[in-house]
């Protein structure tokens, strides 16, 4: 479970810079707390902020945001057989704190040990949701006085992230580079 | 706060939801079809589509970065390791980049 602390962390970052581009649209920090943790999808709020900033037309923003959304279809899909058995309230849970992040170091540790399900998706999810709601609702309230921590390589986590998990998919280097 | 920002966020969470919903909905039905092979592959192929995504447009440094990683989940098989030096050579492609090297 602790490998979910570094992804949070990076979370963090992206989520205070959400929360000061949306208190420069004029949310207050309440409404970002709300959104964050009623949404919980980082790069569409992040898209949908944007767009409404451009024009205040909510339509356009909703469609741009759901449109980045779409994969979680796939996403929560994948989750059946972890979520099989589970009550209905504990499957609406579980789908609404998914995120990329926790869901996708779920099933990498999954692959390694198939004993590991609902319980790791969950507490996961939890530590991303929370993160994700007081990172962006602290950006809001912090403001724009901050160095770019994008030039440490922190916005880099995730890439890397993903690189290893799909390492443990078997989606490696192929075997011509290898001699 | 106005009311279009009210508006803003409940359709947004309704929006989210709704797609989480058909997401759970269509595990299930394809769980019970002939097709359920398919929920194994969803993950390896949407964390490919992850990885490309966040690679694409990007420059030199990123890319150099991320054939480290890949090194190091190659040869260690670990996502702490694989961040730490992802992130630690991207800092310090940076870092040489605005020391003029």
């Amino acid at each position: 479970m602790i490998t979910i602390l570094p992804l949070a962390a990076g979370a963090a970052i992206y989520g205070f810079a959400f929360g000061l581009l949306a208190a420069q649209v004029g949310f207050p920090w309440w409404g970002v707390a709300l959104m964050s943790s009623l949404v919980h999808a980082g790069s569409s709020q992040i898209v949908a902020v944007e767009q409404f900033a451009a024009s205040p037309a909510v339509i356009g923003a909703a469609l741009a945001s759901a449109a980045l959304n779409l994969r979680y279809i796939g996403i929560v899909a994948s989750l059946s057989d972890i979520l099989d058995g589970l009550p209905l309230r504990f499957k609406l849970l579980a789908i609404h704190i998914t995120g990329d992040e926790n869901w996708a170091l779920t099933m990498s540790e999954r692959a390694k040990n198939p004993t590991i399900g609902a319980p790791f998706l969950i507490g996961s999810g939890i530590v991303m949701i929370s993160v994700w709601t007081l990172s962006t609702s602290f950006g809001a309230i912090v403001g724009s006085n901050l160095p770019n921590l994008e030039e440490f390589g922190l916005g880099f986590a995730f890439t890397a992230a993903f690189i290893a998990w799909q390492e443990g998919y078997g989606v490696g280097i192929p075997d011509c580079f290898l001699g | 706060m106005s009311t279009d920002f009210w508006v803003l966020i409940f359709v947004l969470a309704a929006a989210a939801f709704s797609i989480r919903i058909l997401g759970l909905v269509a595990g299930d039905t394809i769980k019970a079809s002939k097709h359920a092979w398919i929920l194994e592959e969803i993950p390896g192929l949407i964390i490919i589509s992850l990885v490309a995504a966040s690679l694409t447009g990007q420059g030199l440094t990123t890319w150099i970065a991320a054939g480290a990683a890949l090194a190091i989940a190659w040869l260690s098989n670990h996502v702490i390791w694989t961040m730490c030096g992802g992130v630690a050579v991207f800092a310090l492609l940076n870092f040489m980049g605005s020391q003029g090297w």
